[in-house]
């Protein structure tokens, strides 16, 4: 009787604290922050649309070169029998059997990715980093980590995003981004996180190898997703541009004259 | 939140769009990354493709294949020589390999001279001997300065037969002996 209680009691505080589910303004509901409110509504909505107005507002563009990726083994895809039929346009040829991902594109793709994910994290949204490739595990879960974000590298229970309020809890916040640094499990088929983010409404970002789909991902990166080295390189761009972003928001806050974020401006009350 | 959980239909932007058009999802509770998507959409429409089922639909899309023109030049070499007997240290990026080496010769060769492509080879061969390269010929025995111990190219087989003849031998002149 008493833990009931104390559960409902507990749910209820929570779901009072949770005030903006997958909302881009963050607003509390309580009435007695009424007066500062449309001031900061302004400010807030010039802050969060200024990024919008430039092609490359965060200069993501600068993070990497043809060459870095070509070093780092990214044009190296599988052999031609592993061939994914929906992987043909992105490559640029087949050298003795051997796929060469076309690079040229990779460029713009991974450009587009990154620029998406600096302006979520600008934003305060929630990254998800998913890889279920045991041999870079824990790199991602650093990665995510130096970046403030979530990572999700074990096994993915069927009702992770889809099942999440029964799983976690009424009223949990779901990722607003999902980024796979490989698109594939261990049985070699599809993530099931890429249909159930479709499902639920959420983008992808993922590296899709040419044994991959690239169908349901939202910002594709065609490239090599099993050499160590251009792991590495990914889980360093995404690292700085998550990281550029934040401190981008800030420096706007400040510019902005908005005091030390409040719990409006920073989700990080809620966590 | 209210959503739409049809994959299959339209992409997680055209869906978002259309719930917010017909009113379901509030302006003030649009997702964070809408605007974004709009102003930066994707090079394609995350549309879900359905797996195409029957063979006959594999003719599109053709994956050229990577040819050089050195690669006439690689083919001769390694036919010759086999796989060359320094290996391929494929971490640095600016590793020149034996079979490099022997394509830049060649080509050097051709532009330079006159000769025609069968003494080409040779020539190519040669100079690159002169640099300190040495190449061996697949198939042919390795060269050797001294010729092999003429012990080694006894078999047991014949020392056992050459052994047993002895030792009739030895039992015959020990027979006439104690006859």
């Amino acid at each position: 009787m008493a833990v009931r209680a104390l559960t409902r009691g507990f749910r209820y505080s929570r779901a009072a604290t949770v005030a903006s589910p997958c909302g881009g303004h963050h607003y509390v509901t309580a009435p007695s922050v009424k007066p500062p409110q449309p001031q900061a509504d302004d400010v807030t909505e010039k802050i969060l649309n200024q990024p919008l107005e430039k092609p490359d507002f965060f200069r993501v563009a600068e993070l990497f070169s043809l060459k870095d990726l070509f070093d780092a083994r990214v044009h190296l895809g599988h052999k031609k029998g592993c061939r994914h039929r929906l992987m043909e346009p992105y490559l640029y040829g087949c050298r003795l059997d051997h796929d060469i991902i076309d690079l040229d594109q990779t460029m713009e793709h991974l450009q587009l990715a990154l620029n998406f994910t600096a302006h979520i994290a600008y934003r305060g949204g929630i990254i998800l980093f998913v890889s279920r490739r045991r041999q870079f595990g824990h790199l991602v879960e650093t990665t995510a980590k130096d970046c403030g974000e979530y990572a999700h590298t074990r096994y993915w229970q069927g009702g992770l995003l889809t099942n999440a309020n029964i799983q976690y809890g009424p009223g949990v916040r779901l990722p607003d981004l999902i980024i796979f640094l490989s698109t594939l499990n261990n049985v070699f088929q599809q993530h099931v996180g890429i249909r159930d983010a479709a499902k639920m409404n959420i983008p992808t970002v993922g590296v899709v190898d040419s044994n991959c789909n690239p169908s349901l991902v939202t910002y594709p990166v065609p490239g090599n997703d099993d050499t160590p080295a251009a792991v590495e390189l990914y889980c360093r761009l995404f690292k700085m541009t998550i990281n550029r972003a934040k401190d981008r928001r800030k420096q706007m806050e400040l510019l902005h004259g908005l005091s030390a974020p409040t719990s409006q401006t920073s989700r990080y009350a809620l966590k | 939140m209210a959503g739409s959980r049809l994959e299959r239909f339209g992409t997680v932007f055209t869906r978002v769009r259309d719930l917010i058009r017909s009113g379901v999802i509030k302006p003030k509770e649009k997702p964070l990354w809408y605007d974004v998507y709009k102003t930066f959409p994707p090079k394609r429409a995350p549309l879900h493709v359905k797996p195409v089922t029957s063979p006959s639909a594999k003719k599109q899309g053709i994956v050229p294949e990577i040819f050089y023109s050195e690669d006439k030049i690689r083919t001769g070499f390694y036919e010759q020589y086999g796989r060359g007997l320094r290996a391929l240290d494929l971490s640095k990026s600016n590793f020149v390999s034996t079979c490099q080496r022997f394509v830049d010769k060649y080509r050097e060769l051709k532009s330079h001279g006159m000769l025609d492509n069968s003494s080409l080879f040779e020539e190519t061969a040669k100079a690159l001997l002169k640099e300190g390269i040495i190449l061996r010929r697949r198939g042919a025995p390795p060269v050797l300065a001294e010729s092999r111990d003429p012990v080694l190219d006894l078999k047991l087989i014949d020392m056992l037969a050459e052994q047993q003849s002895a030792g009739t031998d030895t039992t015959k002149t020990t027979e006439d002996k104690n006859s």
